[in-house]
């Protein structure tokens, strides 16, 4: 038999003169390619909240909520920890308010609060949140009151 | 009285050898293996089950992580079957792109083997320089489609994105590169003397012990037998594009080398006509959301051999059963054939050679 060793020498060698292949992040970025899908973006001009994107979610992580649907005033929900990032969302749409944007995508946080988002006009913000920490205050107890 | 008890090495669930968790009971007589005993199943996660709970569209992303390395093929197997039921075609273009995704998973997939076989061989060069090479396809299907794995590649109906002049001058640059350093892996496996006294003669499986454990995938086509589902029953472009099988006769773990290095040769012949014969059109196709009562059965040709999706509707926007079997099921009885004989240091090797998938295995 022919004895051959050390084939992979010369990939060893030529290699010692070359940079690293491993880049230094976060000092140093790559950009990111136009199809990365991150953060989730909405534009409420043109939803009519007919809740088709949440309907297809597969992990539950979008909710439009109707404040005024004459008035077009909708609110979401996008709870970024639970997406996937699989753009079911984006095809479903038929009106092209979503998309998934390339360039926010270190989503990472040290606590939970971040990644509920609410995105809509800031007053009808304000509205779904008021109703919400209402909902939410404990019932006054029968004892002391 | 004692030398004829058995003494068992038992390997897993949790051990340094294995990527993921799966019982292994080698009975030892010194270091010689004399026979084995295996237990899956660690890595039960209920997805199945879960499918019933979900609707048509959300299944296709659960199916889809069944497995991070073949995840295309989870997805596109289910798409097929849905669609099959629900009696609606995806558009040429749309099947085409199927096909292009799936081959550059294969080829991602059989990189990801050759590192890993290689390491458990004891050849970490090999390991490290085919890994850094896996980051070329890595970064065509990040380009092509978005994500690095888990592409989301399918809806039902069809694909998500087009294949653009850009995309296409990165695939074709990628396949380029790829294909000269699969040249030089292949020369490196089937010369480098150290490594061939690993592979040459350990694990052979014969044609007619392939036949009887029945074992399919590159496994097979190592042992002789030519079975590729994109062949035998082609699916989405397979038809328009056909695959020369490649199939080699020694059966040992040199040819399942040879088998998988040249299955990327092929691979890459078949992406290249794939961007270049783009069919126009639309990418999808309307889907109703409820599925017509019935049952489908969907095949295809994954990296390790062919998954079979079973799936029954009752007509509602969920389905009432999904049934997934993965290639290594099949492909881990072809251990329990020819592991007694070798030594307890080729185990690991052995185990490698049939690119073990525990977490498709077990879903």
């Amino acid at each position: 038999m022919n004895f051959q060793v050390a084939t992979m020498l010369s990939d060893i060698l030529k290699s010692l003169f070359k940079r690293p292949i491993t880049e230094n992040y976060p000092y140093e970025r790559r950009s990111t390619p136009d199809r990365l899908r991150g953060q989730l973006a909405w534009n409420p001009e043109k939803c009519t909240g007919c809740n088709l994107c949440s309907k297809d979610c597969p992990s539950n992580a979008i909710e439009v909520i109707t404040i005024d649907r004459k008035a077009k005033r909708f609110v979401m929900e996008y709870h970024a920890d639970r997406c996937t990032y699989c753009a079911q969302c984006v095809q479903n749409c038929r009106f092209d308010c979503l998309s998934l944007s390339h360039e926010h995508w270190e989503l990472a946080a040290l606590s939970k609060q971040p990644f509920n988002m609410y995105y809509g006009k800031a007053e009808d913000v304000q509205t779904h949140r008021k109703k919400l920490a209402e909902s939410k205050m404990p019932k006054p107890d029968p004892v002391t009151a | 009285m004692l030398a004829l008890e058995k003494f068992i090495v038992p390997i897993g669930p949790q051990h340094p050898a294995l990527k993921e968790p799966g019982h292994f009971e080698f009975a030892v007589d010194g270091e010689t293996v004399t026979s084995v005993n295996v237990r899956l199943g660690y890595v039960h996660r209920g997805i199945e089950k879960a499918t019933e709970d979900r609707n048509w569209a959300q299944n296709l992303y659960l199916l889809e992580r069944i497995c991070g390395i073949c995840s295309h093929t989870h997805a596109l197997c289910y798409s097929l079957g849905v669609e099959a039921l629900a009696e609606v075609t995806a558009p040429p273009r749309a099947q085409v792109i199927r096909s292009l995704v799936a081959e550059l998973e294969r080829v991602h997939s059989h990189f990801l083997w050759l590192g890993v076989a290689a390491h458990e061989g004891g050849f970490d060069t090999l390991f490290m320089y085919s890994w850094r090479d896996r980051e070329t396809i890595m970064d065509v299907l990040e380009g092509l489609t978005g994500n690095r794995v888990n592409y989301s590649a399918n809806v039902l109906g069809g694909v998500k994105f087009d294949v653009d002049e850009k995309q296409r001058a990165a695939i074709q640059r990628g396949v380029d590169y790829l294909e000269e350093r699969t040249h030089h892996y292949y020369k490196v496996v089937t010369t480098d003397s150290t490594f061939i006294r690993r592979t040459r003669g350990v694990g052979t499986l014969t044609t007619a012990q392939a036949e009887h454990v029945g074992v399919i995938g590159p496994m097979a086509r190592a042992s002789g037998i030519a079975r590729d589902v994109r062949v035998d029953a082609p699916y989405a472009a397979y038809n328009l594009f056909p695959v020369n099988v490649v199939v080699e006769t020694a059966g040992d773990l040199e040819a399942r080398f040879v088998v998988r290095l040249k299955e990327l040769l092929e691979s890459y012949r078949l992406i290249r006509e794939m961007v270049d014969n783009l069919p126009p059109g639309d990418l999808t196709v309307r889907m109703p959301r409820k599925v017509k009562e019935g049952e489908a059965i969907s095949r295809i040709e994954a990296p390790r051999g062919e998954a079979f999706y079973f799936i029954k509707s009752n007509g509602g926007e969920k389905p009432e059963r999904v049934k997934v079997r993965t290639p290594s099921l099949c492909n881990f009885m072809s251990i329990i054939a020819t592991a007694p004989g070798h030594q307890l240091a080729d185990m690991p090797m052995i185990l490698a050679g049939i690119d073990p998938c525990f977490s498709c295995n077990d879903r």
